[in-house]
């Protein structure tokens, strides 16, 4: 079986139909999965922001990182299953859709950039007391980071045109 | 049904046209009404979350308080441009729209909780108040702006 009729065939389970044919759980999970958004990116962005020093530039950035993080991994934890859910009731038609697949490549590198900043910089965070002593690299993450999820939210805007 | 007329002909108007009609105006202006709702209420939810001590207990509530206005402003800005372009582009769909009707009279609701008592919590850094009353706020603050989200989510499914 090809990814393709992979896809049809989850559309059409009947866990799926069951959510795309309810009069409110498909839009229960795709308001939620929009509110979620400020508290996920919301607070990446927030992040961001400061460590290009646009933003909540007074303090260290360790203790910023420390007091987003908690409520953040709620956030991306309510992102990841409803996105899951609303894929699984659109799979057929979102394989082929040009705007979910860069979505989801963007996600990746979002991915990757994270991770390599968890890595490279975190640790280091203690060593600077305020954005202006972020090393390049810290800055760049950041402004890569911040272009990357409004190419997230336009792409995810935009797919549900396609459709 | 004037009013409706009247705003028929306004969203004939080219730049309201080019919105509506071309391939990709609505879904940009979407985007950015989505990446002002980002901002405006990811300020909200953390100064409400630092009001009653649930997050970002490392930072005073004035101080932050302070931090976040400006972008609490500068994100609603986005978020009421990009609406009332949406609005006079395609005006049939909302005057007639009961969750759009809910949503405008949450927001002005959020917007006068917000300056009239939030702002007057977040001020200052007195610990005479109860929590009590502090919990009562935010969650008064948290239902009035997500209801506003919700109410807008609404109108794409409910006449």
């Amino acid at each position: 079986m090809s990814l393709f009729e992979w896809c049809q065939w989850l559309q059409h389970t009947r866990f799926a139909t069951a959510i795309s044919e309810s009069d409110w759980l498909f839009p229960l999970i795709e308001g939620s999965h929009i509110l979620a958004l400020p508290l996920s990116v919301g607070m990446i962005v927030i992040l961001d922001l400061h460590l290009l020093g646009i933003a909540f530039c007074d303090g260290p950035g360790r203790k910023l990182v420390l007091n987003l993080m908690r409520w953040c991994k709620i956030g991306f934890a309510v992102m990841f299953l409803t996105g899951g859910l609303l894929l699984v009731t659109q799979a057929g038609k979102a394989y082929g859709n040009a705007f979910f697949r860069a979505k989801l490549i963007l996600l990746l590198l979002l991915g990757i950039n994270a991770a390599a900043y968890q890595k490279v910089f975190f640790p280091k965070m203690a060593q600077w007391d305020s954005p202006t002593g972020a090393p390049a690299g810290a800055k760049f993450c950041a402004a890569f980071s911040l272009l990357l999820w409004i190419g997230v939210i336009v792409c995810g805007r935009t797919m549900a045109y396609q459709f | 049904m004037a009013l409706l007329l009247l705003l028929q002909s306004w969203s004939n108007w080219a730049p309201l046209v080019f919105v509506r009609d071309s391939k990709y105006g609505m879904p940009v202006v979407q985007s950015f009404h989505l990446m002002g709702l980002t901002i405006l209420l990811a300020t909200v939810l953390l100064l409400d979350l630092r009001l009653v001590g649930l997050g970002m207990n490392d930072y005073r509530l004035s101080w932050l308080a302070r931090q976040l206005k400006p972008w609490t402003l500068g994100a609603f800005t986005v978020v009421i441009s990009s609406g009332i372009l949406m609005f006079l582009a395609t005006p049939g769909k909302y005057l007639g729209s009961r969750p759009f009707r809910l949503k405008m009279a949450l927001l002005c609701l959020a917007l006068l909780f917000h300056f009239g008592v939030l702002r007057r919590f977040t001020a200052a850094d007195s610990d005479a108040r109860s929590r009590r009353v502090d919990v009562i706020v935010a969650c008064f603050s948290l239902a009035l702006w997500f209801g506003v989200g919700w109410a807008g989510r609404a109108i794409a499914f409910i006449p």
